[in-house]
């Protein structure tokens, strides 16, 4: 399965991919209509930073996903590649996915008054932040293809204190 | 390896999921009083106002795992035979039992409840009860000031009928939020056309000829009224498991393990009582999400693993509530010395943070929302937050700030 992945020390903070993001989810899907779009099209990765570090943080479609347990609605389900998503219809805007979500990545959308959240834009062999990030920060990988100890490194550092 | 879970909403399927996830050839019953497909409790109050609204489970989860149903409810348990007593009569063999028969409607004692036009709200056929009795009606008083109350209210003003919620306590949402939020949400919901009168409770629903004329309050106040609506809390249903020795306090009592008393006997949801994370004393989390996470130790349990439940938070509640989002998480109104609380009531939001040393205790968010799950994840795991108290407070959290200690991915260049 391959796997979205974020190396801080790449980024420059350019904020390519929150732009690649946007886009994408956009209704026509080019950056010159989706500045013209009212309301913007929202973004669903956010680069942040402190004096130490800079990356984006992007939804992991986490194995045991705390938003998709706590929906109250039955709008958050898990497609058949595992990709952590929404039936749109069915989101009733209660927020529970907010309050539970570890990382801050699930947002409001103020019009629609449904949450928003990465779909690893499914439909694509790249996501558009990967796309578009041009200094290799953000980097999609097979996670089969991984050597075992990256593998376990990363495992233990997504454990610690979830949910 | 028989199975038998009494109760088909989110701790019971959730815990069936579980069983067949982790022991493939279990043979696993469900039975529920109701009859109803499984369906999304929380969502019931939209029946009453939206007509294009779906309630069910997605694709039935109980079919999909191969789990048989049965539609009947569970009078008594013969723990030494391990049999549950069904009300037709019947008898039910299981090896591990799992009860999970929630919570119903608290209704209290008051005269003229009995009769025409009184509804609980509590299932899908009350809400549909509700909507087809409302047909027509011009004034509705909903009893109790609470969530379900409020969304009720909501539902009925949106229908078109006059709304008045009678509310015992001195503010909306009494122990779900503070006091300073409460009075934002009150504007709102007097705003939309809903009265509230608060400190006051309804005594008598009168009737002329059996039909529903008006709602007398214990201040003497009258208000005119076709319908009633009772919300006024939940209970346990721990009847049915009185008479087999199963230990009650609030709720059913269980071990870490979900375990109760009795031998292969497991409980979880609004029915048990256990350990509030934040207060450590022993409460009802009556909290959908909370129970979702106790049926799924459960039924893994139950299939042989050992994991253990440290505890809910029973005040975690997200909503909206007439388009403002609302949160609160953790503890809300401390008492007592020791808690640092820090309010921040700008204009068009509220935002109130409750910490012991450097450790966040509760949060109350009103008009913005934004990454509040870092907040609930620090509130639930008591991590300590040292000098980022100050960003914590002015809202600029983020999970930046807890790479490399909180859970991440980030793969070494
Ligand atoms: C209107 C409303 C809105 C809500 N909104 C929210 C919300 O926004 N967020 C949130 O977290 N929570 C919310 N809740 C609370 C949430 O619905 C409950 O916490 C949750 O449903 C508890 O799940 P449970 O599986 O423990 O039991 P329940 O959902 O109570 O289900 C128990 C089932 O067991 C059956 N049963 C009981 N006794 C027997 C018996 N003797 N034999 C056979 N079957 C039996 C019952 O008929 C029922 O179907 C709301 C509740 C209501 C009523």
């Amino acid at each position: 399965m391959k796997q979205v992945f974020v190396i801080p020390e790449r980024c420059m903070g350019c904020r390519s991919c929150e732009i690649g993001c946007a886009v994408q989810h956009s209704k026509e899907k080019t950056l010159f209509s989706a500045v013209l779009q009212s309301p913007p099209p929202m973004k669903r990765l956010f680069v942040e930073s402190t004096d130490a570090i800079r990356m984006p943080i992007i939804c992991r479609h986490c194995e045991d996903a705390p938003c998709l347990r706590a929906c109250i609605s039955g709008c958050l389900y898990r497609d058949e590649k595992g990709f952590v998503r929404r039936r749109k219809e069915r989101c009733i805007g209660c927020w529970t996915c907010i309050m539970v979500c570890p990382f801050g990545v699930v947002t409001r959308d103020r019009e629609k008054h449904i949450a928003v959240k990465c779909d690893r834009c499914h439909k694509l062999d790249t996501p558009a932040c990967v796309a578009a990030c041009p200094t290799g920060a953000l980097v999609l990988v097979d996670i089969d293809d991984m050597p075992k100890e990256t593998r376990q490194r990363l495992v233990l550092a997504g454990q610690k204190g979830v949910g | 390896m028989r199975y038998l879970v009494i109760g088909r909403s989110i701790a019971g399927i959730t815990a069936a999921k579980e069983i067949r996830t982790n022991d493939s050839l279990a043979e696993i019953t469900v039975v529920s009083e109701e009859k109803a497909k499984a369906y999304y409790r929380p969502l019931i109050p939209f029946l009453i106002d939206r007509e294009e609204i779906d309630i069910f489970f997605p694709d039935d989860p109980l079919e999909k795992y191969g789990v048989k149903t049965l539609h009947e409810k569970v009078t008594g348990l013969d723990v030494t035979a391990k049999e549950a007593l069904l009300s037709s009569g019947k008898r039910l063999g299981y090896d591990r039992l799992l009860i999970a028969t929630g919570s119903r409607a608290v209704i209290p004692e008051v005269k003229g409840f009995q009769g025409e036009g009184v509804f609980p709200l509590r299932t899908m056929d009350d809400a549909l009860g509700i909507k087809s009795c409302a047909k027509g009606k011009k004034r509705a008083v909903v009893l109790g000031g609470g969530f379900v109350g409020t969304k009720v209210s909501a539902a009925l003003r949106h229908i078109g009928l006059g709304v008045t919620i009678v509310e015992r306590c001195d503010q909306v949402l009494p122990q779900r939020l503070d006091r300073g939020g409460a009075r934002i949400v009150a504007e709102a919901i007097r705003k939309a056309g809903i009265g509230i009168v608060l400190n006051d409770s309804v005594s008598e629903v009168v009737r002329e000829s059996g039909t529903i004329v008006s709602v007398r309050l214990s201040s003497g106040a009258l208000i005119d009224a076709d319908i009633v609506v009772i919300a006024a809390g939940a209970r346990p249903n721990t009847e049915p498991f009185r008479s087999s020795g199963v230990q009650v306090g609030k709720g059913i009592r269980i071990d870490e393990a979900l375990r109760t008393n009795l031998p292969d006997v497991y409980a979880a949801g609004d029915v048990v009582e256990y350990v509030d994370l934040v207060t450590g004393e022993l409460s009802v989390s009556a909290l959908w999400t909370n129970a979702e996470e106790m049926g799924r130790i459960a039924g893994r349990n139950m299939a042989g693993a050992n994991i253990k439940y440290r505890g809910f938070l029973g005040v975690m509640n997200a909503t909206e509530i007439m388009d403002i989002p609302v949160m609160s998480v953790g503890l809300i109104e401390p008492e007592g010395s020791g808690y640092e609380v820090v309010v921040d009531d700008a204009i068009g939001t509220y935002r109130k943070l409750v910490f012991k040393e450097d450790v966040l205790m509760g949060v109350v968010f009103v008009g913005d929302v934004a990454h509040a799950g870092i907040y609930t994840n620090l509130i639930r795991n008591r991590i300590p937050i040292g000098s980022l108290k100050e960003e914590a407070i002015r809202g600029e959290l983020g999970y930046i700030h807890f790479v490399g200690t909180v859970p991440h991915q980030t793969f070494p260049a």
